[in-house]
């Protein structure tokens, strides 16, 4: 006779050989226990890192003693592109500026040669710190999911910030959304974490590899399936 | 007519240019010390080990060539 259930099999912990396995809270919401030695393959976050698991060296404000950071996620790169080819563009205008004058004509006859050369000079200046602010904004657009608790810093123009923090128990529901050819190319997408009563929910931006991040965040709220 | 040309030529418009030079690369000095401050405080937030230094760096970097801007415009110009 043939097997009307067949027992899903169980999904693969993030952390296989370590003595602690994340599957030990299934069906628990509770935090992970925070004197249990956690020993973790440590990676090293480059400065173009979108996703590290385990990442080495990176800490937050607002740390617990013991707490660790298993997942750090910033916007997909691909998200850059846009300001990267702008910046691309606006330091080629100046080399082009001179097959241009020789059509046009001179507008300003009357500055010197030293107050070009000095205007040129600031010009790549402010397109130098353009692209610094932009990488910045990425930079620091982070995304930690912790044993503890899932945090997600939000940085923009300079004068936003937001640091939102949630408990991992006080998480209810978690989605993610791939939509678009960009997206499903360079495989990023919206993660909604959706979180108990009246708190805010979470929305991580561009996350890469959404389905993993997803998973990851699964396993440790004890959920096994979606 | 007024050839507006010549007004163009007159030694105080050049004077103008330069000191709006002066006044820009000045603005633009406070501003990246902003942009440093807050590079300082997100660091705080956030603390990646492996690439502070050269998060700072290059923002240092920035803001002494343009004080150095600043200061040899004052001089040249």
């Amino acid at each position: 006779m043939p097997d009307i259930f067949i027992a899903e099999p169980k999904a693969e912990s993030i952390i296989p050989d370590q003595p602690y396995s994340l599957q030990k809270q299934e069906g628990s919401a509770t935090p992970l226990p925070i004197n249990q030695p956690l020993t973790l393959p440590k990676n090293t976050v480059g400065l173009f890192s979108s996703f590290c698991k385990a990442p080495d060296g990176v800490s937050f404000q607002t740390q617990e003693e013991g707490e660790k950071i298993l997942l750090f996620l910033r916007r997909d790169f691909a998200t850059n592109i846009k300001w990267i080819l702008i910046s691309i563009i606006l330091l080629v205008i100046p080399v082009l500026l001179p097959f241009v004058g020789k059509f046009f004509g001179n507008p300003f006859p009357f500055l010197s040669l030293k107050f070009y050369l000095a205007s040129i000079v600031f010009y790549y200046l402010v397109v130098a710190t353009y692209l610094y602010i932009n990488f910045m904004t990425w930079y620091y657009n982070v995304a930690l999911i912790t044993d503890r608790r899932v945090i997600d810093v939000d940085f923009s123009n300079l004068v936003y910030k937001d640091v939102a923090t949630t408990k991992l128990s006080l998480v209810q529901d978690l989605s993610y959304a791939k939509v678009g050819v960009i997206r499903a190319f360079f495989d990023y997408g919206d993660i909604l974490i959706q979180t108990a009563g009246s708190l805010d929910n979470f929305n991580f931006e561009s996350a890469p590899d959404p389905e993993e991040v997803v998973h990851i965040i699964e396993e440790l709220i004890g959920k096994q399936n979606v | 007519m007024y050839n507006f040309s010549n007004l163009l030529q007159t030694p105080q418009i050049n004077i103008l240019f330069k000191i709006g030079f002066l006044i820009a690369n000045f603005i633009f000095i406070i501003f990246l010390i902003v942009v440093i401050r807050e590079v300082r405080t997100m660091s705080t937030i956030v603390s990646n080990n492996n690439n502070t230094s050269t998060i700072k760096s290059a923002i240092l970097l920035l803001f002494i060539v343009a004080v150095s801007l600043f200061l040899t415009a004052l001089v040249i110009l």
